[in-house]
């Protein structure tokens, strides 16, 4: 049975028509076209479909998209405010911390979630909650560059 | 890959969730479901009913009274070992929740449903595909087992990482039903049966974990030997328990059997007094105890010889030698 739903994503409300077996990544992908959260592995051992779900990091495919009703969901497309990138985008493109691009949404919202849960982590604890995030392109150093670069900037702030 | 149909619930009561798992044998309660969304992906899980407990409040909580640790069922594993007096009285348990998955995994899961993760093996956890060049073994309905083939049930081995830490330090777990509320000790939840894992009654969920006073003012460690840091179950996993004297010492493994198990008989010989002699015995008991069998790419024999070096490792540690 098809349950009408309403999902909050990215601040907007989508009206959507689901099945309790649809997994919240390929109705974000499929029927609300946000291509930016990406499928890879689909069993929650890679990172690509990685979103914020009341601010933290979720893996997308292991999600029932109904579960996420009444919840703010928050996906890479999100990220930007006003046509200014996020810092952490900001510095992944500074820093050149992306080849092919793939697993780069995940990476930055799994990096999101962790730099808002502690505000100036260490190089370990930077590593440890990015460990969950698969890159085949073996850009690791540079994405450790650029998370760390935002963690500085931030603890400055602070 | 495509879930399975399945009917969704989202019960706002524990009895309203008990009476549905009573009245639907096909239905399975869902947590975190990082473990039971990959079996449906796999389609070694097929439940007609899923029960979504997370509508339920006050099944997330952790508080202490009496001296008692009490943990809502619900809980994530990234909130416990967030907790200030977690971290620092019992760091086993909060070495084993980082321990799990990755970030996202311990964000997502739930004390609950890592405890009641279903067993693992190798000729289980493929996809249909992979299971369609062999005859179904006993855990995806079949009728023979792959690894001990002359044997009448199924040897999948339970590799969560939660288990041992809470053995070690004897919890107690609070299992909700419509009839009623009943405490037993962790250790009876696991049945040692491969294909039917946990002694739930029909219609019982476990909603409480309760950690005991005395683990508290001990010393406690998990240890997880595998493969890689992260997205990973363990190779072996081990925890230890020790008496601010260290005279009563525990021990328990996880993926190295059909449930986590406690070395009881190594315990019993660590007991009054560390001797070096003590070390290599209770490493004899272990063996003699705990016997992997090969459902996991790693064979039974390194399996044992990481039990030994995991035991060495962790009594040396508590002893400060």
């Amino acid at each position: 049975m098809k349950h009408a739903v309403a999902l909050s994503v990215n601040g907007d409300t989508y009206d959507v028509l689901i099945s309790p077996n649809e997994t919240l990544l390929d109705v974000l992908r499929e029927k609300l076209g946000l291509m930016g959260t990406k499928k890879g592995c689909d069993l929650g051992a890679c990172g690509a479909c990685t979103v914020l779900v009341e601010g933290e990091a979720h893996l997308s495919c292991l999600m029932l998209a109904i579960d996420a009703v009444g919840r703010e969901v928050v996906t890479i497309e999100g990220l930007a405010q006003g046509g200014e990138l996020h810092p952490l985008q900001r510095a992944f493109v500074e820093k050149g911390a992306l080849q092919c691009g793939f697993c780069t949404p995940g990476m930055i919202l799994t990096a999101k979630a962790a730099l808002d849960e502690e505000a100036k982590p260490t190089e370990a604890s930077i590593k440890k909650k990015m460990a969950g995030n698969l890159c085949r392109c073996t850009g690791y150093k540079k994405i450790i560059e650029a998370v760390s670069s935002v963690a500085a900037l931030s603890g400055k702030e602070g | 890959m495509r879930l399975p149909k399945f009917e969704y619930v989202e019960p706002k009561d524990l009895k309203e969730a008990s009476s549905i798992l009573s009245k639907e044998v096909g239905a399975r309660i869902l947590a975190g479901g990082t473990d039971l969304l990959v079996n449906m992906k796999h389609r070694v899980e097929t439940p007609a009913v899923i029960v979504n407990l997370k509508k339920i409040p006050e099944l997330s909580f952790i508080r202490t009274e009496n001296g008692v640790v009490r943990i809502g069922a619900l809980t994530s594993l990234k909130k416990i070992y967030n907790h200030p007096y977690i971290a620092e009285k019992l760091p086993g348990l909060a070495s084993a929740a980082s321990s799990v998955g990755s970030y996202h995994h311990q964000t997502m899961g739930t004390i609950g449903g890592n405890l009641c993760q279903q067993n693992r093996c190798k000729y289980f956890n493929q996809s249909r595909w992979w299971r369609s060049s062999r005859e179904l073994c006993f855990k995806a309905g079949g009728e023979l087992c792959h690894v001990v083939k002359k044997k009448s049930i199924c040897y999948s081995s339970y590799c969560g990482d939660i288990a041992p830490a809470l053995l070690v330090m004897n919890a107690k777990a609070v299992l909700e039903s419509k009839e009623g509320r009943r405490e037993v000790d962790l250790e009876s939840l696991f049945t040692g049966d491969g294909k039917r894992p946990l002694s739930f009654m029909r219609g019982e969920i476990l909603t409480e974990i309760r950690i005991p006073k005395e683990a508290h003012e001990g010393f406690s460690m998990y240890t997880k030997f595998a493969n890689r840091e992260s997205l990973d179950f363990p190779i072996v996993g081990a925890s230890l328990w020790a008496s601010p004297d260290r005279k009563n010492i525990r021990l328990a493994f996880t993926a190295v059997d059909r449930k986590p198990l406690r070395a009881k008989k190594a315990e019993q010989s660590l007991r009054g007094g560390f001797h070096e002699e003590s070390l290599e015995e209770a490493v004899r008991l272990v063996l003699e105890e705990v016997k992997p069998v090969n459902t996991s790419l790693y064979s039974s024999s390194y399996k044992r010889e990481v039990m030994g070096f995991l035991v060495k490792s962790m009594i040396t540690k508590v002893m400060g030698r």
